[in-house]
């Protein structure tokens, strides 16, 4: 625990009674300013010009004078040094990032001790160093400043102290009279946390431990009860299906276990080395999310067809390899659809998976009964090795609300969760908190449900804490302490243990459940259990079918417009929705940042002449909110989509009123949670409201910027859809037809050392956003806020742009004189997406460094364009010149500048905060140019280390924060110059390489690698 | 009537003038020999000081010709090779010890030879005795003559112009004339730039020209701290510990080998030496006892307490944010000398800032020093194409890597 401050001074630290006196006093001395100008101002109206100019020169004079005099810089050493750091030396401790949402195990990079930067932990079984943007942001988080400083007692500071005494003397008395005790956390995958609340509950028998997950996973974890009498979900192998179908599950940024499964996801869609076999993915959904888009094929369906679609899918698969059919629903237009993912799943059967996105346990039986037939598990599902980070119990919560309705609940303590907000009926939870004796809160910030709380005891930030995590049964991973306590907060073990009388000290008692090699552990942050013994076999009981499709046949199809509520790839549930990074992270699908808005099909938009930024009122389940429209291709047309993580009202700065809350319109039934419900649309009187997006282009117009091709065409021809660029130029009277390079007329550079370069494949670039994010961190980007991204300001260094394809015909648009190039630009209504990450191309070539007046901008003799910040002058020709559209102005003096203290606390105005930034990347000023460099500062350490230890640079020992951070590793960078080098390996332009704008033959170091689709010849 | 006269001004014209000029002549001095002396050669050598780890370089100019001393500075083991044998005898006394090549200009290795001869003449002035303490500054002396020469001549003028006008003043009294009537100087002088608007022409330009070529060198001084040399919260001697005490450099900035920064040395480096030595030679118990104070130590019972300060030392060498510098890379691959960028802190005492720090001064390091490639292994390769690109017995600068590209530095 710790109670630190921070001094602007040693005057202040001492308050000395002239400091105190000076404190308020801007000035030391009485400066007369005022009654002159007052004394003038009587006498003349105007401001005299003589006065004006004195004013100014005397300025001018000081503001010159101020500047030439050096300030005296303090160098403050250890008094005694800790034997692992050395200043200027970055420390890495491995961790695990579990926030009740989202699980990854990190090694944490720190400088002089504060953690900047988070990375993957290779070591993981289950991620194997993939990371996600909210992983990747969560370093920011630790620098919150709406992090509260201190425990609070009735929204009042505190001591722990005080709050020890109060609840434990309040605990006995409730104990006392046998009054309940009830804990809502969300999951715990802790061992030792959930040790500690048994003991919790050993000194206290009325407690009741109640788990509660703001998305829910309930259904699935019932349905798997139901059919095979495990109550939990299972492990999945996305990497040993060759067919995956998916209804609506968004299992690349969302679903479950999302980096685990990006990862696996990549592998079996990646076809390097010679590899001619993907797997194929065929994804039911509402609206189009980052998985849909990703998808070979992708069918539009409205939340209520989902059930229909899987129980006739069922059948199909049942029909097929002789399995018992049920009653189902007829599939109307889906029917053919329904048949051709049937014939794919049998064909690929043992080597088949089918995924749903569901509350209902009924569909969940179903996908688990296809499951089954296509002899999936054991294959790529796994029961024995449970996934445990989502064990949020509906019924659970269900029987808690009505306790605390009926007043039976004596004592709430509320961990990990936020159900003021998460909540639909998060007012009737409000009203029956405020007659519980006990609330005691344990979030970091005084949020919507702290604030209604009598206590708050605020937790550390995972970087600050103790403890473990078993994500999959089996799999325990660590968290260590990167950093003592930046405030005086308290683990929310520690002082569960306090009052449970175990001891406080937290960090032993988990020491004393791994004692064998407890360094070790630590040091790997990860190790694997002994398995308990052979893998038990898995008998389904298909009664739980029948059951299933009397269910099914119940949910009647609604007439009017459905709304089905969904996670976005930046904010997911809202937990770190007060981190400017991931609210300045544009959508993978819409590119807009900061807001939510309502999803609308083209069709419906057409119909109903809705516009893009046009206010709607929605209403669903009696709420109703204001919603800006947001067109959005691929959505199924009758069914709206609306993003949770916004709304927030009592976040911090950055969060609070971006947005509107979707948690009000989710609905908590008999059978759990639900996230779709039937709705009303108005279109409202509000004025437009602008929504932020980083891109307003959504076709490729007919150009080739992302190259494309199918499997079979693939198979057949390896250069399939990357045909050589060729010229045609004048060879006398002759037409001759050239390679672009052959008509350059630039001389080339040499690299005799190192040529850097970087591959990007776009067959495994899912479009997640956790490189953008990474390259934020690691690059001190500036976050900018959504008026400046409004005008295209947006500073970020790596962008992946999503292009849709259009059902107009691609020669239409070489012809503008016509008029017809307009048509391009319509995506289609169910349109194909390609994502692209596009960072600086380092040509060799670069139009940028030959239209610089100053030569800020330049070429290193190791393939580099380098940008020298402290000689740009700002006059932005590099930007108009570049082809590529990468290089970032700075627009206004960021750093430290109040006017974006809403947008950015952490860089903007808090001394604190500005600890996460990278101490080997300078920040940017005002007027200048900025953009990728390739991690130079990593080329430059990785470097320096290899001569160092006097050996030669191994490949792969650098790599840039995209690369690293990347799920699918469908980034690599690396060595030209290195024969070895795995970059060399992926350079085939006989094959699938290419260079994003060849024939204009900038000679980029960054190449792409073909998309290839799996795809019947007669879809492409 | 005229009351000036045209010689006495042109004097006084010429003398502003000469003054320009030698202003002038000192902001383009040739390469200064005594600087390169300083930065390149100090590690290994004196002047008149005995051997350091080189010979003494006393009277070498009358030891051996410049073409020959050129010659070695670029690349001894040329010279030693061609079969010298003064050279060869020379490697030989020396234990064979290898002396840096220098990729200096032939002019710059001439200053330095200037430089060494003026010291040579003076080094035995200077064993004598403190009498030649006041010929330390080159420039000073010449300033001193220029000053009584004006005081003279602006004497001198005075008193002619004092004569004229006594002399004009019995002119007119002898022929009656009337006395004329009193002018104000500034009206005088209005009149007099009148009549000669292109001597007043000249003036202008001269000064104008004068004026930026002062300002640019006082501009480009700034934010320059060569010598900056502040109070420190302790009077910490390197030259008690450093000099006489022989500890390495790299004993408390242990930084300097491993990563970015030297670093200040923590407190318990202090106490290593100081948890024995309480008392030192020069400040007695005062300033060691602010060791213990940050510490919160007990030099009676030797026990720590919990109330650690930090010693606020204030930090003298203060680089930009905006280039990157990093120690072990010079220290540790590149084997510089601790001295070349800190000068001889064993004799300095208080810590100074040696060398100006700006990016000229890194750069012409860069071009000048060959980089340490043999014995390693990252440079293998590297090092054969280089040489094959630059002739076999070329001196591969740090340049000549990239070493002056932008991004080494500025990221």
């Amino acid at each position: 625990m710790s109670d630190k401050k921070y001094w602007k001074g040693i005057e202040e630290l001492h308050n000395d009674a002239e400091f105190v006196r000076l404190k308020n006093n801007e000035f030391f001395e009485h400066l007369p300013v005022s009654e002159q100008l007052e004394k003038k101002a009587q006498a003349n109206d105007v401001t005299p010009r003589r006065d004006f100019l004195k004013f100014m020169g005397f300025s001018v004079a000081a503001a010159t004078l101020a500047a030439c005099e050096a300030p005296v810089v303090k160098s403050i050493p250890y008094v005694v040094k800790p034997e692992e750091i050395y200043p200027g030396i970055a420390n890495y401790y491995a961790s695990t990032f579990w926030d009740g949402y989202d699980y990854c195990p990190v090694v944490v990079k720190t400088r002089e001790g504060r953690p900047i930067k988070i990375e993957g932990n290779e070591l993981s079984a289950i991620t194997r160093g993939g990371t996600n943007a909210r992983t990747q942001a969560s370093v920011l988080s630790l620098y919150d400043s709406a992090r509260l400083k201190s425990p609070m007692v009735n929204g009042a500071p505190s001591s722990w102290g005080t709050i020890d005494s109060t609840v434990t003397a309040k605990l006995s008395e409730i104990a006392g009279k046998n009054g309940n005790i009830r804990i809502l956390s969300s999951t715990i995958i802790s061992p030792t946390t959930k040790k500690i609340i048994e003991e919790f509950s050993k000194k206290y028998p009325g407690t009741k431990h109640v788990t509660y997950d703001s998305i829910s996973y309930s259904g699935m974890i019932k349905a798997n009860s139901e059919s095979f009498g495990i109550a939990a979900l299972p492990s999945y192998r996305f990497d040993n299906a060759e067919v995956i179908v998916s209804f609506g599950a968004d299992f690349l940024t969302n679903w479950i276990s999302p980096i685990e499964f990006a990862r696996q996801y990549g592998e079996g869609r990646k076809l390097n080395d010679g590899k001619k076999k993907m797997s194929k993915h065929i994804q039911f959904e509402p609206t189009l999310s980052v998985t849909g888009s990703n998808a070979d094929k992708r069918i539009p369906v409205k939340p209520t067809q989902q059930p229909v679609a899987i129980a006739n899918l069922y059948n199909e698969v049942a029909r097929q390899t002789g399995g018992m059919a049920i009653a189902a629903p007829d599939a109307g237009e889906l029917k053919n659809e329904i048949m051709e993912a049937a014939r794919h799943l049998v064909a690929a059967k043992g080597k088949a998976l089918v995924v749903a996105r569901s509350n209902s346990s009924a569909v969940q039986n179903l996908v688990n009964g296809i499951n089954v037939l296509l002899e999936s598990y054991g294959n790529t599902i796994n029961l024995n090795e449970a996934n445990l980070t989502k064990q949020g119990d509906d019924a659970g919560l269900k029987n808690l609300l009505a306790e605390l309705k009926e007043g039976k609940v004596s004592a709430l303590f509320i961990y990990g969760c936020n159900p003021s907000y998460t909540l639909p009926n998060a007012e009737e939870f409000n009203t029956a908190l405020k007659r519980v004796e006990l609330t005691v809160s344990f979030s970091d910030r005084n949020d919507e449900t702290a604030s209604n709380c009598k206590f708050i005891c605020s937790d550390h930030h995972y970087l600050e804490s103790w403890g473990d995590a078993e994500a999959r049964s089996g799999h325990i991973s660590f968290m260590q302490p990167t950093i003592a306590p930046l405030f005086g907060t308290r683990q929310f073990q520690e002082s569960m243990m306090t009052w449970a009388g175990i001891g406080n000290n937290y960090h032993e008692y988990l020491q004393q459940n791994y004692a064998d090699g407890w360094q070790a552990k630590l040091k790997d942050g990860v190790y694997q259990k002994q398995a308990d013994g052979a893998s038990s076999s898995i008998k389904f009981s298909s009664g739980v079918l029948t059951a299933a499709a009397t269910g099914i046949s119940s949910m009647q199809p609604v007439g009017g417009m459905e709304l089905v509520l969904y996670e976005k790839t930046g904010l997911g549930n809202g937990n770190q929705a007060n981190n400017p990074w991931l609210q300045e992270l544009p959508d993978p699908i819409s590119r807009v940042t900061w807001d939510n808005y309502l999803c609308v099909s083209p069709k419906d938009a057409r119909e109903k002449g809705w516009n893009n930024n046009n206010v709607v009122t929605l209403k669903a389940n009696g709420v109703s909110k204001d919603v800006p429209v947001y067109i959005q291709p691929g959505q199924t047309p009758g069914v709206v989509a609306l993003a949770f993580g916004y709304g927030r009202t009592n976040c911090g700065k950055v969060a609070d009123n971006v947005g509107v809350n979707a948690f009000a319109f989710a609905r908590l039934t008999d059978n759990g949670m639900t996230y779709w419900s039937p709705c009303e649309i108005q279109k409202s009187t509000k004025d437009d409201y602008m929504l932020a997006a980083t891109q307003m282009h959504h076709t490729m117009m007919g150009r080739a910027i992302v190259k494309e091709t199918t499997l079979e065409e693939y198979i057949r021809k390896p250069n399939a859809g990357n045909p050589p660029v060729v010229i045609p130029v004048h060879k006398g009277h002759e037409e001759e037809i050239l390679p672009p390079n052959k008509v350059n007329l630039w001389d080339s550079f040499e690299t005799p050392n190192h040529h850097w370069g970087m591959s990007i494949d776009l067959n495994s670039c899912i479009g997640c956003g956790a490189c953008v994010v990474a390259c934020t961190a690691e690059n001190n980007v500036h976050t900018v806020g959504k008026a400046e991204i409004g005008r295209s300001r947006e500073m970020h260094w790596i962008r992946i742009d999503r292009y849709y394809s259009s059902d107009a015909d691609p020669k239409e648009g070489v012809k503008p004189d016509t008029g017809q190039l307009k048509k391009m630009e319509e995506p289609s209504d169910n349109p194909k997406v390609v994502f692209q990450p596009v960072m600086c191309q380092h040509c060799n070539h670069a139009p940028c460094e030959t239209v610089c007046p100053v030569v800020a901008t330049n070429h290193s003799s190791e393939g580099l364009n380098q940008m020298a910040y402290n000689r740009c002058i700002g006059t932005r020709y590099c930007a108009n010149n570049c082809p590529y559209k990468v290089r970032r102005f700075n627009w206004f003096q960021y750093d430290g500048n109040e006017k974006f203290a809403n947008v950015n606390p952490a860089f903007h105005t808090n001394e604190l905060s500005r600890m996460v930034l990278n101490p080997d990347v300078v920040v940017r000023a005002r007027g200048v140019m900025e953009k990728c460099s390739l991690c130079v500062q990593r080329i430059q350490e990785g470097k320096l280390t290899a001569k160092k230890e006097s050996r030669k640079l191994k490949d792969g020992e650098i790599k840039t924060a995209c690369m690293q951070a990347c799920p699918t590793h469908a980034i690599v960078f690396g060595d030209y110059n290195n024969t070895e080098s795995e970059l060399n390996k992926m350079w085939k332009p006989e094959e699938r390489s290419y260079h994003l704008l060849e024939e204009l033959d900038v000679q980029p170091n960054v190449f792409y690698q073909t998309k290839v689709r799996n795809v019947e010849p007669k879809e492409s | 009537m005229k009351t000036f006269s045209l010689p006495i001004f042109s004097l006084r014209f010429f003398v502003a003038t000469l003054f320009c000029f030698l202003s002038i002549n000192n902001g383009f001095a040739q390469p200064d020999g005594e600087a390169l002396f300083k930065t390149n050669c100090t590690q290994c050598h004196s002047v008149g000081k005995g051997v350091v780890i080189g010979p003494d370089l006393k009277d070498v100019h009358k030891r051996r010709p410049q073409d020959w001393i050129i010659k070695w500075v670029h690349n001894s083991q040329t010279v030693v090779k061609s079969g010298d044998k003064y050279a060869v005898d020379l490697f030989n006394k020396f234990n064979k010890t290898v002396m840096t090549p220098f990729n200096l200009k032939d002019e710059e290795i001439k200053s330095i030879v200037a430089y060494i001869k003026t010291e040579s003449e003076k080094a035995p002035v200077a064993a004598k005795g403190p009498a030649a303490g006041a010929e330390e500054k080159k420039g000073g002396n010449t300033f001193l003559y220029l000053l009584i020469a004006a005081v003279v001549l602006y004497v001198v003028i005075r008193m002619v112009s004092r004569v004229q006008r006594a002399m004009e003043k019995v002119l007119r009294h002898r022929h009656g004339l009337p006395e004329p009537v009193p002018v104000k100087a500034t009206k005088r002088f209005v009149t007099w730039a009148r009549n000669n608007k292109k001597l007043v022409a000249v003036i202008l330009i001269v000064l104008f020209v004068l004026g930026n070529v002062k300002g640019w060198y006082l501009l480009a001084g700034i934010g320059i701290s060569q010598g900056y040399q502040p109070d420190q919260p302790i009077a910490f001697s390197h030259k008690i510990h450093a000099g006489d005490n022989g500890i390495n450099c790299k004993y408390c900035h242990f930084g300097a080998e491993k990563g970015k920064t030297a670093g200040v040395p923590p407190a318990n480096v202090c106490m290593n030496c100081h948890k024995f030595i309480k008392e030192g030679s020069i400040t007695g118990k005062e300033e060691i006892a602010k060791i213990y104070k940050a510490l919160d130590y007990n030099p009676e019972t030797q026990t720590y307490g919990p109330n650690k300060k930090p010693i606020q030392w204030v930090r003298v060498h203060n680089l930009p944010d905006l280039s990157y510098f990093n120690h072990s890379q010079h220290v540790k691959v590149a084997g510089v000398e601790c001295e070349t960028c800190h000068g001889n802190m064993a004799e300095e005492g208080v810590a100074n800032q040696y060398a100006p720090l700006t990016m000229g001064w890194c750069i012409d390091c860069h071009r000048r020093t060959p980089v340490k490639m043999e014995g390693n292994h990252y440079y293998d390769e590297y090092h054969k194409k280089l040489l094959a690109k630059f002739g076999s017995d070329s001196l591969i600068t740090v340049e000549r890597i990239g070493g002056t590209e932008c991004a080494r530095c500025h990221y």
